[in-house]
């Protein structure tokens, strides 16, 4: 990406650039490759270190896949997973973006840094130390094991997080658009309707694909307080784990089903993901 | 990411100077939401902490110190913080030095081999506890993947089955994990640094480690910074690869303190054991965050 600098490397400056890149990414690559290969592998194949290449070392099947999806479990644990997730997400950018338009927008006795710092240390908490006490909450509003109580949950602990960086995507809207809207005669409503919204649309959805992975992966609370009716895809993997143990191939079709969507989704964003990721602390 | 400025300029200005009811509407349904769900469990936990809590009965009694005694005499919890403290000295800075490694040289890489960045970055969003299950497919001596390798050259090392084993096949799926959150940000700090940087240097040296450690580190430091001390944050609540890759075992060998955590709490129900060392631990951290934070402070303002 550096012109200059790949220009004036020397060869071996390069060859050290594609050797260690190349390395890299099949080190990087390797466990989803297994993974695939062993999801459309039978039992007695995943033993065998010879069976390498499908159709020719060995015949492919889609047995596991099938196996694991009519299992009366992983449907709805993959429902489970996307409804929380979804939910969370809608919910966090539903009361996230008007808290952040305003900190973005208005004086507020509150220095920015001050609010900051305290993100910073709502994130430091181990959220294992608020265990029990949602545990506790969810058991007396009668929450255990549902969606809506796993959703209260991920939306406390992404709320923060996606209020300090949608304030951080407002803040790049530039002044001179927001006031020729008011010479215009647009109130303040319509400029954050018609004008701040559709322009931090990028910013927003890379919070939403961030918020929602944050929730499809996290699996403390998920097995903590829904183990059975309203478990996710996260405690799906980890009862598997227990019941069906080294078998490669259930394992390697589990793994892709629980892995796959927030991968597939992160290949499509790149600006503000890095920003995304360190609550703003980084612009890139 | 092409549009660039150096990083941490911050705009002070607000962008619209009226004040009305709006901004407090706007800001209403988050605040209560934040406050009505995240200063209450603080509260709870730190009085669940002095009290014998049974579930079913609430608070039976309160025990003083009692809880906290327990905790400080317990060796499982001592190991834990031991065991935790190895786990992230490891893999932070393995992590780091990586991430922004495999920076440079995708800095380095012309702009038509973009594709090593998507690559790179694949692990990020993976799910940690699918990654330690499918960790147990490629680190058991019974056919796994990274365990035959390493048997072909001759080494054979018993990850699944030693104390040291697990908590290194836990270290290097974390590797493979979070490298990818390093070398984004490292990525986004490479790319602040003008050209006319190298450009200068390039003048003086052709010795790229020398543009490496004297241009392109120092410059980025800040960025780099902001990365380790998120990953040194996030490294501390370590739960999901180890718990689904060694379950805490062989014994408590790899029970980091997240899985005794919650085992504590949520398989024996014990919340005031449970609430104590949760809050002996969130001091630890905050001593740690605390004294990396002052160093690294630059990053963040």
């Amino acid at each position: 990406m550096r012109r200059a600098l790949w220009l004036a490397a020397s060869w071996r400056v390069r060859a050290t650039t594609y050797i260690v890149l190349i390395v890299a990414s099949i080190w990087v690559l390797t466990p989803f490759v297994w993974a695939i290969q062993n999801s459309i592998k039978s039992l007695t194949d995943t033993f065998n270190p010879a069976a390498i290449v499908p159709f020719v070392n060995y015949t492919p099947t889609l047995s596991s896949w099938i196996k694991v999806l009519s299992d009366n479990q992983a449907i709805p644990a993959l429902l489970s997973s996307l409804i929380v997730s979804s939910g969370t997400t809608l919910l966090v950018i539903l009361l996230g973006t008007p808290a952040a338009y305003s900190l973005a927008g208005f004086e507020f006795p509150i220095r920015s840094r001050d609010l900051n710092l305290w993100f910073y240390s709502q994130r430091v908490m181990p959220p294992v130390v608020v265990l029990a006490p949602f545990f506790i909450l969810l058991v007396q509003l009668k929450l255990v094991d549902t969606w809506i109580g796993l959703i209260l949950i991920y939306t406390t602990f992404n709320l923060t997080f996606g209020i300090v960086i949608m304030r951080d995507v407002f803040r790049e809207i530039s002044r001179d658009i927001n006031d020729a809207a008011k010479v215009d005669g647009a109130n303040a409503w319509q400029i954050f309707w018609l004008i701040a919204i559709p322009l931090s649309l990028d910013g927003l959805i890379v919070t939403g694909i961030i918020v929602f992975s944050f929730c499809w992966n996290e699996a403390l609370f998920a097995s903590a307080v829904a183990p059975q009716h309203a478990a996710t895809l996260a405690t799906f993997v980890l009862a598997s784990r227990s019941t069906q143990g080294v078998n490669f191939n259930i394992a390697a079709v589990n793994t892709l089903i629980a892995i796959m969507p927030p991968v597939l989704m992160s290949l499509f964003v790149h600006r503000y993901l890095a920003r995304g990721l360190t609550f703003g602390a980084v612009k890139g | 990411m092409h549009d660039l400025k150096l990083p941490f300029v911050r705009r002070s200005e607000r962008l619209y100077s009226s004040s009305n009811t709006l901004k407090y509407i706007f800001i209403l349904p988050a605040a209560l939401w934040i406050v009505a769900f995240t200063i209450f469990p603080v509260f709870a936990t730190i009085q669940y902490s002095f009290a014998n809590y049974v579930l079913g009965r609430g608070i039976t009694a309160y025990v003083g110190l009692e809880n906290y005694l327990n905790v400080l005499r317990s060796g499982a919890f001592w190991y834990s913080m031991f065991i935790t403290s190895a786990y992230v000295s490891i893999a932070v800075p393995v992590e780091l030095v990586l991430g922004f490694l495999l920076a440079w040289f995708v800095i380095l890489c012309p702009r038509e081999h973009n594709f090593f960045r998507p690559i790179l970055t694949a692990p990020l969003f993976t799910m940690e506890v699918a990654i330690g299950y499918l960790g147990i497919t490629l680190f058991t001596s019974q056919g796994g993947l990274f365990a035959e390798v390493l048997d072909y050259f001759g080494i054979h090392i018993l990850w699944m089955t030693t104390a040291y084993g697990g908590l290194a096949a836990a270290i290097i799926l974390d590797v493979w994990r979070w490298t990818p959150f390093v070398f984004l940000i490292a990525i986004a700090g490479l790319t602040g640094i003008p050209d006319e940087m190298y450009e200068a240097a390039l003048l003086e040296t052709s010795n790229y480690r020398h543009l490496l450690l004297y241009i392109a580190l120092p410059l980025s430091w800040p960025v780099l910074s902001v990365a380790l001390l998120l990953r040194l944050i996030e490294a501390l609540k370590t739960f999901g690869i180890p718990l689904a890759l060694t379950g805490g075992g062989p014994g408590i060998s790899t029970q980091l303190f997240s899985i005794l955590n919650y085992y504590t709490t949520i398989q024996f129900f014990d919340f005031g054991k449970g609430s104590a060392m949760a809050l002996i631990y969130l001091v630890f951290v905050s001593v740690v965050v605390a004294l990396f934070f002052n160093r690294l402070r630059k990053g963040f303002e």
